[in-house]
């Protein structure tokens, strides 16, 4: 057993001469966020998910601002029966249009309905949650109630809906609908671990040291509670992106010649039977994001888990 | 030594109630406790498990949580009743003027940031210093607590520090505004046995050079020898005796007292079974009349079923119980009335 601290003697300085060794001098020091990279990257789905997420992000940005507008540019002189070539490797569709680019170009705006819907669940649902966890009594009940009739609704109606009425086609529309129908996960989720925070010894040891209660939700209760957030935030964009598909499937999206890749499905319907290709593309794309999100979510889970301890 | 209205007199509690309203009905952790705390001295509080000393605690620092409230006494602080004044006053007085340390310094240190950084943070809500200032003064009070290589330190992280580091850094926080009193929650139970004695060594010397006093609760007998100058014994949530701690060891008066002494082990001494209180605490929904000690107490009397005064047995010596300054049982002259006794009586022996 190494010694950890030395026995005071009497009359000597409080403070021991720095030149004695520590114990914790012969551990190797890891911080939090090297221990959650640690254990996100052994996650092997994980570590390729976020491989597949960063190829995917990137070209979503990339590629559009490569192809400038050939992603709605119809042409007289291409159409599906060109062979496929380097600057159109998917070929072209009934209009002429680059197959390619316009893929990339909805896979931009599902992204980007993906993130923005789930800021909004992720910001309302902290920000209620917390609310109900930290004030409780009567305000807790009733945010609670309210969060009960929301996940009572049928969700995917209720945004249809919402769409309908206030203007399909528009995007802002889109990501508020889904952001405001979507928060109540991440309410109940925040409102649980304020609920074990709030009674946590280092709460209570904040308070004793006359700080508000502004600064303990803000600064310590928050951070702490966050990672379940960031797990179903996550989660949630695999959601977002599949409820967008959908609504554009349905003809509430956006329409062409917006791009996302609900329209694009939409669109290769038409052409089942003689170009059956048309519906995978958009198809395997909507995949591949859907998976990276969902597996990226669960390393983030287990990695984000401080009880769960991976030795090296 | 325990003299009221003493001008020395840092905290003065009067008949403090705290009760909790559970759903088995109403809990009166703390039913009229008073005593007060000098000048630069440290009070013991002592019991067991239960008997309200932490509640009290908590009560000072006006951080009772639902279904607890305060409801009634006074707790007179910098001559204002701490009870009264507004959220605001009393969230300035909290770690400035009045700070606390907890049982569990595994715990009570907030796992997201580093040490220096909480340090600096109990700088910042009240001292009003700018970043820098507060983080040099957080490496300042780590040094001041005797933590080795104080800026390394500052930079790491809580699970990185063992439980006597933690508590030091807990003590660095709670010093590093400079308060009055200190109010310390058993802050060596969690503790093994030779950090134990590091931490009081050092909080003694911190009590000196900060010249604050402490209010030290703990359920160590041992702990109260060491360090405290006056100390009060609680059960069930009432004060059963109150004097200076050499009173206290030497002269016990309440039953319960001695009971506590007498189950402390002696080193050197041959013996198969340590002494003990019999019984348990009462159950504190329902407590029973009279005397809260007397179905344990060895001295039981008719009596007994009335509630004791309490009362002084020596000068700033305070005992609640029957038993007369010497120890022997009153003579019924001294009771309040010779019915009450017999009816406590006839009540006893009904049981």
């Amino acid at each position: 057993m190494a010694r950890s601290e030395g026995l005071p003697v009497p009359g000597a300085p409080l403070a021991r001469p720095a030149t004695e060794i520590d114990e914790v001098d012969l551990v190797p020091v890891r911080t939090y966020w090297q221990l959650v990279r640690r254990r996100f990257l052994q996650h092997r789905m994980a570590a390729i998910a976020l491989v597949l997420m960063v190829v995917l992000i990137v070209s979503s940005i990339a590629f559009p601002l490569i192809g400038g507008d050939a992603w709605f540019k119809t042409s007289l002189t291409h159409g599906p029966k060109d062979p496929s070539s380097l600057t159109a490797p998917l070929g072209y569709d009934n209009l002429g249009i680059n197959i390619f680019f316009r893929l990339m170009r909805g896979l931009q705006t599902s992204l980007t309905i993906g993130f923005f819907a789930v800021l909004i669940i992720a910001g309302l649902g902290t920000t209620i949650g917390s609310i109900a966890g930290y004030v409780g009594g009567w305000v807790d009940n009733v945010l609670m109630r309210v969060v009960d009739i929301v996940l009572s609704l049928p969700t995917f109606f209720l945004v249809l809906m919402f769409v309908a009425f206030m203007g399909s086609g528009n995007v802002f529309v889109i990501i508020f609908a889904i952001g405001l129908t979507g928060w109540t996960t991440a309410a109940r989720l925040v409102r649980a671990e304020f609920l074990r925070l709030r009674e946590s010894d280092f709460v209570q040891a904040a308070k004793a040291l006359g700080a508000s209660d502004r600064r303990i939700v803000i600064r310590h209760m928050i951070p702490s509670a966050l990672a379940p957030v960031v797990v179903a935030s996550t989660l949630g964009i695999a959601d977002s992106v599949v409820t967008e598909a959908a609504l554009s499937f349905l003809g509430f999206g956006l329409r062409p010649p917006e791009a996302s890749l609900g329209n694009m499905l939409t669109n290769a319907q038409d052409y089942f039977y003689r170009q059956p290709l048309w519906i995978w593309y958009p198809g395997i794309t909507l995949i591949l994001l859907v998976l990276a999100a969902s597996f990226l979510g669960d390393g983030l889970r287990d990695a984000l888990d401080p009880r769960q301890r991976i030795e090296a | 030594m325990v003299r009221q209205d003493d001008e020395r007199t840092l905290l003065q509690i009067r008949d403090l109630q705290t009760h909790f309203a559970t759903a088995d009905g109403l809990v009166k952790a703390v039913d009229g406790v008073s005593f007060s705390i000098r000048n630069g001295a440290t009070l013991g509080v002592v019991g067991e498990s239960g008997c309200g000393k932490s509640v009290t605690a908590l009560s000072v620092m006006r951080l009772i949580e639902r279904p607890g409230r305060i409801v009634g006494g006074t707790i007179t602080f910098g001559g204002k009743n701490l009870i009264d004044i507004p959220d605001d006053e009393m969230r300035e007085i909290r770690g400035n003027q009045i700070s606390m340390i907890f049982q569990e310094p595994m715990t009570s240190l907030n796992p997201v940031y580093t040490c220096g950084n909480q340090i600096a943070e109990a700088v910042s809500i009240h001292g009003g210093m700018s970043g820098g200032e507060a983080r040099k003064r957080a490496i300042e009070m780590l040094s001041q607590v005797g933590i080795p290589d104080p800026a390394r330190r500052a930079e790491e992280y809580p699970h990185q520090l063992s439980g006597g580091m933690r508590q030091r850094v807990m003590i660095a926080m709670a010093l590093s505004t400079n308060p009055e009193l200190l109010i310390a929650d058993e802050p060596t139970t969690a503790l093994d046995v030779t950090i134990q004695a590091q931490i009081l060594e050092l909080m003694k010397a911190l009590r000196e050079r900060n010249r604050m006093s402490i209010m030290l609760i703990t359920h160590d007998l041992g702990v109260i020898a060491e360090m405290a100058d006056d100390v009060v014994v609680m059960y069930a949530g009432k004060v059963v005796e109150q004097s200076d701690v050499n009173t206290v060891y030497e002269h016990p008066h309440h039953p319960y007292t001695r009971g506590l002494l007498a189950s402390i082990p002696r080193l050197g001494e041959k013996r198969n079974r340590l002494e003990v209180i019999k019984g348990v605490v009462p159950n504190p929904l329902n407590l029973p009349a009279g005397c809260l000690f007397q179905r344990r107490c060895p001295s039981a009397m008719p009596i007994c079923n009335v509630a004791p005064p309490f009362q002084e047995v020596a000068p700033g010596h305070l005992s609640r119980c029957w038993l007369t300054p010497a120890g022997d049982p009153p003579s019924v002259g001294e009771a309040p009335s010779e019915q009450v006794a017999l009816d406590a009586a006839a009540a006893l022996s009904a049981e």
